[in-house]
This record gives C-alpha cells, sequence and structure tokens, in this order.
C-alpha cells in the first residue's frame, strides 16, 4: 500500500507526515476521494447516472419479478397478492394441451440445435477453407438470414411448404428454424476457428496424420466450446421463437409461445404466468450452462498451449 | 484430396440447405407478390404489379407511417434511455463493468412475448396499476393504458433496448477516458468535450445500435397485437392478417417485398458507413 499511498498524496504532501503521523491512514482515504469527487462537477455527473442506472434497473427487472410472483398467487387476480400456492403450476402441468406444447417445444428446439450446430460448423469450415467465387456468395448467402427480420422468414417459409404441399406440423417448424439458425452457428465458429494456429495442424500433416485424424485430433477440440456455445444458443432461441413457429405451425400441438399467444389474446390467467415462469427458468438454465460449460471445457483446453487462441 | 476440394466439400451441406431453403422462398414470395389469388383464395402465379400499387392504397398508407414513425419513435428512445446506461458502465463501471452489463442484458434473455405479457398483465384495466390506482381512490375507473400508440412504443423500447446498449457499451469501453480529460484541459466546456471527443468514439456504436434496433421494431406485430389495437396496428399485423387470416397471399407477399426492400437499403446505407469508417481508421 505504501508506494500507491505516497503517489496519491501527490507533490503537496509532507513526506515527513507521510512516514511518521499518525495522519497516515485518514490522508490516504481522503486523497483517494479527491478525484471522483472532480468527476461529480463534470458532464458525467455519476451521481444521476446512477440514480438513473437504478431507475432503469427497475424497470426491465420488476414485469418479470411481477409475472413470476403472480404465478405464486393463491387467487387467479393479478392486483392483490393473496397467498402462496402453486396451483398454476398444478394446471399447467396436468393441462394436456399446454403438456403436449411444451414437449413439442423441447423437441424442436433439441433437433434444430443437433442439425443447425452440424451444419452450420461444416459451413464455418468451408467458408475459412475454401477459395473461389462459389465460397464468397455463400458467405453473402450465410449472412442475409442474420439481418431477415424475423416476420419475412416466417412467411417465406410458409410460402415455401404451400408451394411444395408439405401439411405444417413440428417438422415444418424445425425446417424453418434450421434454416433461421445456421448462420448463427457458422458465425460464432468462424471466429474462433480462423483464430486458430494453421501450423499445428500443417505439423499434424507432415507428421503423417490423415486430414480425418487432423480434423478429430488437432482442430475439434479447440473448436468445442465455440460448438457447444452456439448449440445453447440455438436451442435457447429455437425455444422461445414464437414468429417463424406462428407461421409455419400446424394445428396440434403447437409450439409453447404458439400457445400462450393464443391464450393471451383471451384474457391474462395466472396460467400464463405459470408458463412464463417456466419458460424463463429454463433459459437461464440453458444461459448458465453456456456460460459455465465452455469454460470448464476450456480450462483443459488452456493447458494445451499450441492450440490456445493467442498463439495464432 | 487437395484442401480447397475438401473445404467446398465442406461447404455443400450446409449452401445447399440455405439455397433450397432461404433463397428459394425467398423468391417464391417475390412470385406470389405478383400473383392474385382463385375463388377459393389459393394464391395463383400471374403477372400483377398492382399488388404492389395496393401496398401504397391510402387504405394502407397510414399503417405503412405508423410503423416507420413507432420503429423511428422506438429508436430515439432507445437512444435517450440507452447512451447513458452504457456511458455509465463503461465509464464507471470499473471492476463490476461485465457484472452490470449481465444484469442489463439478463431481462433480454426473457422471451420476448412473456415480456410483452408481463406489461399486458401490469397495466390493462384489470391490472396490477390499476389495481393501485383505484385502491388510491387516484380514480375510478382506472387509467387507460393498452391499445395507445405509447403502450405500442413502449412494449418495443422495452423489447428491443439491448440492441442499442450493447454497440453503444461496446464503443464507449473502448474509448480512452484520457481523452475526455485532454478536452477539459484544453478549457473544452461539457458540451465541446462531447462533441468532439466522445460522440466520434461513440458514433459507430449508435449507428449500429439504431440498425439493431430499427430493423426489427418495423417488422415487429407482438407489441403491436397485445399492447396495441386496431388503430395501433403496423406493417407486421398487416402482412400476418393477410397470410393467416385474410388469405390473401399475394397481397401479404407484396407487403413483406416492400418492407424487406426498405430495410435493405437502410441497412446497406449503414454497412456502406460502416466500412468507411474501419477503412478510415486503419488508414
Amino acid at each position: 500500500m505504501g508506494e500507491g499511498a505516497e503517489f496519491d498524496v501527490g507533490p503537496s504532501a509532507n513526506r515527513g507526515d507521510l512516514v511518521s503521523t499518525e495522519g497516515w491512514a485518514e490522508r490516504v482515504p481522503l486523497a483517494r476521494r479527491r478525484p471522483r469527487r472532480r468527476r461529480g462537477r463534470d458532464f458525467d455527473r455519476p451521481v444521476f447516472l446512477r440514480v438513473f442506472f437504478i431507475v432503469f434497473m427497475f424497470f426491465t427487472f420488476a414485469p418479470i419479478v411481477i409475472v413470476a410472483l403472480f404465478s405464486f398467487n393463491s387467487t387467479p387476480s393479478l392486483q392483490n397478492f393473496t397467498g402462496f400456492s402453486t396451483q398454476w403450476y398444478d394446471e399447467f402441468f396436468s393441462n394436456v394441451g399446454l403438456r403436449e406444447s411444451l414437449v413439442a417445444s423441447i423437441e424442436i428446439a433439441l433437433v434444430t440445435m443437433v442439425v443447425a450446430t452440424v451444419l452450420g460448423t461444416t459451413l464455418a469450415f468451408g467458408l475459412v477453407r475454401a477459395r473461389s467465387r462459389l465460397a464468397q456468395s455463400s458467405n453473402v448467402l450465410m449472412l442475409i438470414p442474420l439481418v431477415t427480420p424475423e416476420i419475412v422468414a416466417g412467411t417465406s417459409a410458409l410460402l415455401l411448404f404451400a408451394q411444395i404441399g408439405i401439411d405444417l406440423s413440428l417438422l415444418t417448424i424445425m425446417i424453418a428454424h434450421i434454416t433461421f439458425s445456421i448462420s448463427f452457428v457458422t458465425v460464432i465458429v468462424r471466429a474462433r476457428l480462423s483464430a486458430l494456429n494453421r501450423e499445428v495442424e500443417e505439423a499434424a500433416l507432415d507428421l503423417g496424420a490423415t486430414r480425418m485424424q487432423t480434423l478429430r485430433l488437432i482442430v475439434l477440440p479447440a473448436l468445442w466450446p465455440a460448438i457447444i456455445a452456439s448449440a445453447l444458443l440455438i436451442f435457447a432461441l429455437s425455444f422461445d421463437d414464437f414468429v417463424i413457429s406462428f407461421f409455419t405451425t400446424g394445428e396440434s400441438p403447437t409450439p409453447l409461445p404458439v400457445q400462450i399467444y393464443s391464450s393471451i389474446r383471451f384474457g391474462v390467467t395466472p396460467t400464463i404466468n405459470a408458463i412464463g415462469t417456466s419458460m424463463l427458468v429454463i433459459s437461464f438454465l440453458i444461459l448458465a450452462v453456456a456460460v459455465a460449460l465452455p469454460r470448464l471445457l476450456g480450462r483443459r483446453e488452456e493447458e494445451n498451449v499450441l492450440i490456445g487462441r493467442e498463439t495464432a | 484430396m487437395s484442401e480447397n476440394r475438401f473445404a467446398h466439400l465442406l461447404l455443400a451441406p450446409a449452401g445447399l440447405w440455405l439455397a433450397l431453403l432461404f433463397a428459394v422462398p425467398l423468391g417464391i414470395v417475390v412470385a406470389v407478390s405478383l400473383g392474385t389469388t382463385d375463388p377459393i383464395y389459393q394464391a395463383v402465379y400471374g403477372w400483377h404489379p398492382e399488388n404492389y400499387a395496393d401496398v401504397f392504397d391510402p387504405l394502407f398508407t397510414p399503417v405503412l407511417l405508423r410503423s416507420v414513425g413507432f420503429a423511428l419513435a422506438t429508436v430515439v428512445l432507445c437512444l435517450l434511455i440507452g447512451y447513458p446506461i452504457a456511458y455509465y458502465i463503461a465509464r464507471f463501471g470499473g471492476r463490476w463493468k461485465t457484472l452490470l452489463i449481465a444484469l442489463v442484458v439478463l431481462p433480454f434473455l426473457v422471451n420476448y412475448l412473456v415480456r410483452t405479457y408481463a406489461w399486458v398483465a401490469i397495466l390493462s384495466d384489470e391490472g396490477l396499476v390499476n389495481g393501485i390506482v383505484t385502491d388510491a381512490g387516484l380514480s375510478e375507473n382506472g387509467v387507460r393504458f393498452l391499445n395507445t400508440p405509447w403502450a405500442v412504443i413502449g412494449g418495443l423500447v422495452y423489447g428491443y433496448l439491448a440492441f442499442m446498449i450493447l454497440p453503444l457499451y461496446a464503443a464507449l469501453d473502448r474509448m480512452d477516458p484520457a481523452l475526455i480529460e485532454a478536452g477539459k484541459d484544453l478549457y473544452g466546456s461539457r458540451w465541446q468535450t462531447f462533441w468532439h471527443v466522445t460522440w466520434p468514439a461513440a458514433f459507430q456504436g449508435v449507428a449500429a445500435g439504431c440498425v439493431l434496433v430499427f430493423l426489427p421494431a418495423v417488422g415487429d406485430f407482438i407489441s403491436a397485437q397485445l399492447l396495441g389495437g386496431a388503430d395501433t396496428y403496423m406493417v407486421g399485423n398487416l402482412i400476418q392478417q393477410q397470410f393467416l387470416e385474410a388469405a390473401n397471399w399475394p397481397f401479404g407477399a407484396a407487403l413483406t417485398i416492400v418492407m424487406m426492400a426498405f430495410l435493405l437499403i437502410w441497412l446497406s446505407i449503414y454497412l456502406r458507413s460502416a466500412a468507411r469508417a474501419s477503412r478510415e481508421a486503419t488508414a
């Protein structure tokens, strides 16, 4: 602490004071405070900004907290919290239609996750390694879905299925979800892939490894964190998606967000609060896994310095 | 097999998927937008450019203008709210930066539909706020919040604010705070320091945020559907109606194409300016 204190007190301070007197301890925090006090007069005004930030946080969190709170209300009221009960969750899970919707949403998200992650990862490989005009146009084709408004995605998918005469079902939702998920995977995996050190791969090839062996033993281990992160992102996006599902869904079972939408149109009920809260919990769980897993994998990978991103 | 051949082989599956299931459908939308409907409301191909004239029919222009107006108001509000938030975290977040930005983003990971529904539950005539208002005796019949333009715009702001805050934060966090000190040391007023130092550094983030909010806001139909009513409908609601209720697919497709073209114009302007800025930065 000694050196820092000397520096903070500045040239005006008496050096003798610093070394000998007991006022030393009080003086350091005083000096530390000085730059902060000066900022207070600045255009930035941290006090104003801090209050603004707190108010902002209140307004963003309050609606979600209220939905979760009233999902445990003992009466159907959305105005008075009368007591704790789990009856709206019972209603959600005992309703066959809603349960089928939940299962349908999970099925769609799982299939979308697996197919889109495989397709998106291979596309990332192709785009990083291929050199041709075809590769350039594939890159454009990959980027446009990212800026396509969801409603355009929904209508174009609906028209496609109508034109080729496929009946709308869970399968059509999956196909539409996969189409609009591939690009997310490609963008994430490609960023990681282009940061890899090519020389390690070339060394493996020089040492007699086949291309497949190099891929399996050298490249994929370094890519796992990115692949897992994008897979979980795709699961979350697909599970939460409403717009594309809305246009491509068949009669029943419909995915959970579509189910929520049609119930809201008939009025708000605590059961919707329970469904919404359950969806929220699932989203946060996936997020937690997405944050934790690559770290766990990444630590092991860091030991393998050769493949580290920083070596590129 | 050569490296390049192998790479093209990897390109094939997803490339074909996107070509057949993304590019071709967009082509079908264009084709259908020029078609017409037969007596049983099935879309049939044809050459009917008048579908596009219908889009700009006086009956529908208010909806188009409203969509753009609501989206612009959303962008402005997101900027006014998002800028101080991003600035606060970037400049005063200190070692809590990552935590604060995570806190800001967290609510946006909750399903958009559920978050919009939350506002319905709070603001509806039987909702929480009206319960408090009538209990407190402020108003006999409560206050009408929903079915107003501001309810729809508020829903859009609440829905897309994160798309503004994140790029703003990225731009402001890169800025060296010493530059602001330098501006002040050179006797720049607060306004001058902002205009000559902070704003140029933030500009790319502002532009990116505006585009990222504007694109989904124009095409949104959830907010207008749940928080608004028939007289706050946006183009997304109109498209949705044409496809799923009115069964006038050619007109719905024409609306879709007009909206997409409108958005692509703004997107290309933004991409061009961003490319120029990054060229200047590296030059």
